[in-house]
């Protein structure tokens, strides 16, 4: 058994040294096959003392395992390194964008709107819709707007040559219209935002469009209070503008809300302390909300010493101008796939 | 409304000389600050003088040589300015004295005199533009002080934005007053004495019309003599934003930024029969006014008319006849109250805003006119040596009278959301100027400067004002719930199907032209012609609301390409609007929300070289991915002539039968006329039909038996329609049948073509033989034949 110890002392690098899977056959047929020492001293089995032949048969059958598992082995590598062989001709340069996935992007305006109803339904908001072509009863009178208010001018006001010229109909200038639509369709508790476009008689330019959106909030129910208006106002921009932020209300007049209030929200980029975002005031105006007054309660048959209401309304285009660093409102019409494509 | 530091520093003491600290107060009390303007000192080592001597330059005509007393000694300076004599008192610029733009005054020899300073022009002092001579001063001024003392600078000036309830605060006195009331602080009113003097005037005021006037103050000065105000109020002027013009016109300006009401100066010799009516215009009457402009007045406008005619568009602009002058002598000051809306509508209508407009038009306190008409009296005797006439000519016919409001203190903790003790209300109100009685509730007086103060709200929002919103806490409530509703979740996700097919969202204004529908060629009878038009559009080619997505973005590609993009897919989802009644509310118009999409140019990746242009397919394609995903199966098409889209290649889209929408190519010429000169596909729908929630999908286990599969090609006239073979096929007699796909269309010429289908067939309880599956294949081929006699090409 001196020879099978040689055997396997040599063997691995006979097995490692075998370059291709030819070399390898011829190796494997030398160390294992019906010539080769292993299979004679198998053949050679039947004439020790049987006492001897358990022991003596093992030890061959080892040796032949480990044999083979070597040659498996390089095997293994050698076919690899065959078929790598074929595949370098396959090669490709991965970096070029061959078929790229081509897909679109919804605009600003729909991402801004989408995020902000999602921060309102997650504190149980519906939200709502109204005309866009609206009565002035629903624009003005309802919201306790006077008669004689410059806001109904045509300068203001796009007004339609629609109906009956008794319903003056115009173009909705504000969406706090559905505060008066959604009021007069259902009984309180009322807790809604409602997303929208609007529409001024306004010239183009890089801070005004003629139509524009708007978002309006409106929570109506017994109990509702000054407090809880501050309360949400701050919710929202924490949820919009960051964790950080700080929100300030600051005495405002609006004819559809007393107390009346102008938000501006603690500027995200310097912290409040004063840079090019926020014009060196630390603070961004943001929108314009109050107490619901009691007038609108009772255009739209609510009960003023019911229930109490806060309602707010902003610029969706407002606020994504300010995250976003968009400093000419063109871009948000004019549907250049350069700038749209942007729209992340 | 310009607010100046030290003007306000007349009324009341502030803790602060910080404009950041000043801006946070008036903030706070709701008045906004647009802006700060630091106004500095122009000039240093300026000092008053008075022209002693004058004598000629020994070597020069044009200039003279003037000695002139600085108090405390002489001196002689070279000036070539005529305009003034001895006696008179001037500004003096000394030597070593800056003026503006560095300019340095030195000794200087001037044709052999050396001159030790210079006599200065307004110009020179950098203030004002009159530079056609020295500057003259008129009034009080001591020798030898320095002449900044008489200017009020450096100043800070605050401009404020106003909001429209608070007339009151359109005055640096009513500023005053809500800082007083926040600092809680003396507010210290200025000192008005009228000294009357006989005779009695003679003045008559008649008001035809007290709706439009309820109050009319009218009062004489006599013996004025027209010149410059005081440095003091000329300067205060400018900083108001005002130009001074006169003593006499000064005297109004400074009245209305002090108290806040304006009045008018008319030059009474001028007024025909020194009688004033107030009265609506009638027919045919016409103004000239102070700019020159002869304006013809309109029914609404209140007028204030002489013997003669018309002398004043009421609390607008005054006429150019009876203006002040330098000629003047005697003035009548009139300070008036005008209704709000009818002084809106007039300074709107004649496109004339004034300093003195914007205040009628919020509402002056009608208790103020008499104060304000004793002020500028009062003012024109000081400053123009007029003498008061005895008498005040006051037509008041219904007094307004302070009016009561009671607040329950439970109404203020029902809105703010805290309690407020009932002796810290009423202490806050009583600081704004109100008589507060009792605790709870409080029973308030409310002065006639505040007209917005007549409800208990209005008293909770004073409250909450001088309180501090920022004390205020903040507390979250919670809505109902129930989120978004399955409509607006199916929007949703029908927008990510389309971003998801390669298309990005555009949004266009919405407003067209008729000439928009010309270019689609669209006929009479199109219900796209059904527009709604706008009365004040913005301009003529957006002179209606939109009917049809379809030119906005026709519109937007056009853009794209002209930006060097040819290769554009968009979509809009918006409002159309057709003159018929809305459902929702008969008095609106039908406003449906509309899905429109474009696609136009070459939509695969730059490296596939693939000349494809985008056509009809890709819009088809995407109508039946929204379709399936949105678990609509009814979702079918129907080949049809389209106006506006191309006669072989459009369509309309139906669902459960009905018309919901169309889709196709433009119409080549119309195309073009939007300078899209390529295929342009496109489709627009209403989508209320889609965003319906269908029933719940049921389960269909799929079959664990292998499948049969065969290839069926059909041959027939090119006029049968792909959809109509894919459906006969499905709905063959028989049981296995599992999908059915189109693979190949083939163009035989002769107006005949060939369908290729694979077909595949499997049951759910057991392996199929091949003698099952060729059950299936020929009752699939007898039942075409059966139903749109199409036969197998070549025959089987």
């Amino acid at each position: 058994m001196q020879d099978l110890d040689a055997i396997l002392g040599s063997a691995s690098e006979r097995i490692d040294g075998a370059s291709s899977l030819e070399d390898l056959d011829a190796v494997e047929s030398e160390l294992l096959g019906r010539r080769s020492y292993i299979n004679q001293q198998r053949r050679g089995l039947g004439k020790l003392d049987p006492a001897d032949r358990p022991a003596a048969g093992a030890r061959l059958q080892q040796a032949a395992d480990q044999l083979q598992g070597l040659i498996d082995g390089r095997r293994r590598v050698l076919e690899r390194q065959a078929a790598d062989r074929l595949l370098a001709d396959d090669l490709v340069d991965v970096t070029v964008p061959r078929r790229p996935v081509r897909q679109g992007r919804s605009h600003l305006i729909t991402q801004t709107i989408d995020e902000i109803s999602d921060i309102f339904t997650a504190i149980g908001y519906q939200i709502a819709d109204g005309p866009e072509a609206e009565t002035a009863w629903h624009n003005f009178d309802a919201l306790n707007t006077p008669w004689w208010h410059p806001s109904r001018l045509e300068s203001d006001t796009m007004y339609l040559d629609y109906g009956d010229p008794e319903d003056e109909i115009l173009l909705r200038t504000q969406t706090s219209t559905v505060q008066a639509r959604v009021m007069e369709s259902q009984p309180p508790p009322v807790y809604v935002l409602a997303p929208g476009r609007c529409y001024r008689t306004d010239t183009i330019d890089a801070t005004h469009l003629p139509v524009f959106h708007q978002f309006e909030g409106l929570a109506v129910a017994e109990g509702i209070t000054f407090a809880d208006l501050k309360g949400t106002l701050a919710y929202f921009a924490r949820q919009y503008f960051g964790p950080e932020r700080t929100i300030r209300l600051l005495p405002h007049f609006f004819p559809f809300t007393e107390p009346s209030a102008e938000m501006h929200v603690s500027c995200f980029a310097c912290d409040g302390s004063g840079c090019r975002v926020c014009g060196n005031n630390g603070w961004i105006e943001l929108l314009g909300c109050g107490m619901v007054d009691p007038n609108v309660f009772e255009a739209v048959g609510y009960d003023p010493s019911d229930v109490t209401g806060f309602a707010f309304g902003g610029g969706i285009e407002r606020v994504a101008q300010v995250r976003h660093g968009i400093h000419d409102m063109r871009h948000l019409i004019d549907n250049d796939l350069r700038v749209n494509e942007q729209f992340v | 409304m310009r607010v100046s530091h030290r003007w306000l520093r007349d009324f009341v003491d502030l803790p602060t000389s910080d404009p950041d600290e000043i801006e946070a107060l008036l903030a706070g009390l709701g008045h906004e600050v647009e802006g700060i303007e630091t106004l500095d000192l122009p000039f240093s080592g300026v000092e008053v003088a008075r022209v002693q001597s004058i004598r000629p330059h020994p070597d020069a005509d044009k200039i003279r040589l003037v000695t002139v007393d600085r108090g405390s000694g002489t001196q002689e300076v070279v000036c070539g300015a005529w305009n003034f004599d001895v006696g008179d008192i001037v500004t003096l610029a000394t030597v070593g004295a800056v003026l503006p733009g560095g300019f340095e005054i030195g000794a200087r020899e001037i044709r052999g005199v050396v001159s030790e300073g210079m006599i200065c022009s307004e110009r020179e002092l950098g203030f004002g533009d009159d530079h056609e001579g020295i500057l003259v001063l008129a009034g009080d001024y001591e020798l030898g002080r320095d002449f900044a003392d008489y200017l009020e600078l450096p100043d800070v000036v605050y401009e404020l934005s106003i909001t429209p309830n608070r007339p009151d605060a359109m005055s640096m006195l009513g500023i005053a007053r809500d800082l007083a009331a926040k600092l809680d602080v003396e507010l210290r009113q200025p000192e008005i004495r009228v000294d009357e003097v006989d005779p009695s005037t003679g003045l008559e005021i008649e008001i035809q019309d007290p709706a439009g006037c309820p109050r009319f103050v009218g009062r004489e000065v006599r013996g004025v003599m027209s010149g410059a105000s005081p440095m003091w109020m000329q300067s205060r002027l400018r900083a108001a934003g005002i130009r001074p013009i006169s003593n006499l016109v000064d005297a109004t300006n400074y009245v209305m930024i002090e108290l806040g009401h304006p009045t008018h100066a008319f030059d009474l010799d001028q007024v025909a029969g020194e009688k004033l009516i107030i009265h609506r215009a009638g027919p045919g009457d016409t103004l000239t006014t102070l700019d020159g402009v002869e304006r013809p007045l309109d029914p609404g406008d209140i007028v204030i008319s002489d013997a003669e005619g018309v002398v004043s568009l009421a609390g607008v602009m005054g006429g150019g006849p009876t203006e002040v002058s330098e000629a003047t002598t005697r003035v009548l000051v009139e300070a008036a109250h005008w209704h709000p809306p009818a002084i809106l509508y007039s300074s709107k209508r004649h496109n004339l805003r004034s300093e003195a407009s914007a205040r009628f038009e919020r509402g002056v306190d009608p208790s103020l006119s008499g104060r304000a008409a004793a002020r500028v009296t009062q003012l024109l005797v000081d400053n123009a040596g007029g003498e008061a006439a005895t008498g005040v000519v006051d037509v008041y016919p219904a007094p307004v009278e302070p009016w009561t409001v009671e607040l329950p203190m439970g109404e203020v903790e029902r809105i703010l959301g805290i309690p407020i003790g009932s002796d810290v209300a009423s202490g806050l109100l009583t600081r704004l100027g109100m008589e507060v009685a009792g605790t709870d509730p409080l029973v308030v007086r409310v002065p006639t400067s505040r007209p917005d103060l007549t409800r208990p709200i209005d008293l909770v929002e004073e409250v909450a004002r001088l309180y501090g919103f920022e004390h205020i806490p903040e507390t979250l409530p919670h809505g109902t719930g129930g989120g978004l509703t399955p409509e607006q979740r199916r929007l949703r996700r029908l927008r990510s199907i389309l971003t998801g097919a390669g298309f990005t969202e555009a949004s266009t204004l919405g407003f067209i032209g008729v000439s928009d529908l010309d270019a689609l060629d669209l006929p009479a009878e199109d219900p796209r012609r059904a527009t709604v038009r706008v009365k004040n559009p913005l301009s003529e080619a957006e002179e209606t609301l939109r009917s049809t997505l379809l030119p906005g973005l026709l519109r937007a590609a056009a853009r794209n390409r002209a930006y060097g993009r040819d290769d554009v897919a968009l979509f809009e989802v918006g409002r159309v609007f057709r003159n018929r009644p809305a459902a929702i509310d008969s008095r609106v118009p039908h406003q449906p929300v509309h899905l429109a999409l474009l696609v136009t140019g070459q939509l695969h990746g730059p490296l596939e070289p693939v000349d494809d242009p985008a056509d009809i397919f890709d819009v088809t394609a995407v109508l039946q991915t929204m379709a399936e995903r949105l678990g609509w199966s009814d979702v079918g098409l129907r080949q049809a002539d389209v106006a506006g889209l191309h006669p072989g290649r459009a369509a309309v889209v139906t669902k459960d039968g009905e018309v919901i929408g169309t889709l196709g190519e433009v119409h080549p010429s119309a195309a073009g006329r939007f300078d899209l000169p390529q295929r342009v596909a496109t489709l627009e729908m209403r989508i209320a039909p889609l965003l319906t929630e269908p029933p719940w999908w049921s389960f269909g286990p799929p079959s664990v038996y292998p499948p049969h599969k065969f290839d069926l090609a059909f041959e027939m006239d090119r006029s049968v329609a792909a959809a109509d073979l894919m459906t006969v096929v499905r709905s063959a007699p028989g049981t296995g049948l599992e999908s059915v796909e189109l693979f190949d269309e083939f163009d035989l010429g002769g107006g005949r073509k060939s369908l290729a289908v694979t077909v595949v067939v499997r049951a759910s309880d057991r392996t199929m033989t091949d003698e099952d599956a060729q059950q299936v294949r020929r009752a699939i081929i007898d039942h075409v034949q059966l139903e749109l006699g199409v036969k197998l090409r070549g025959g089987e």
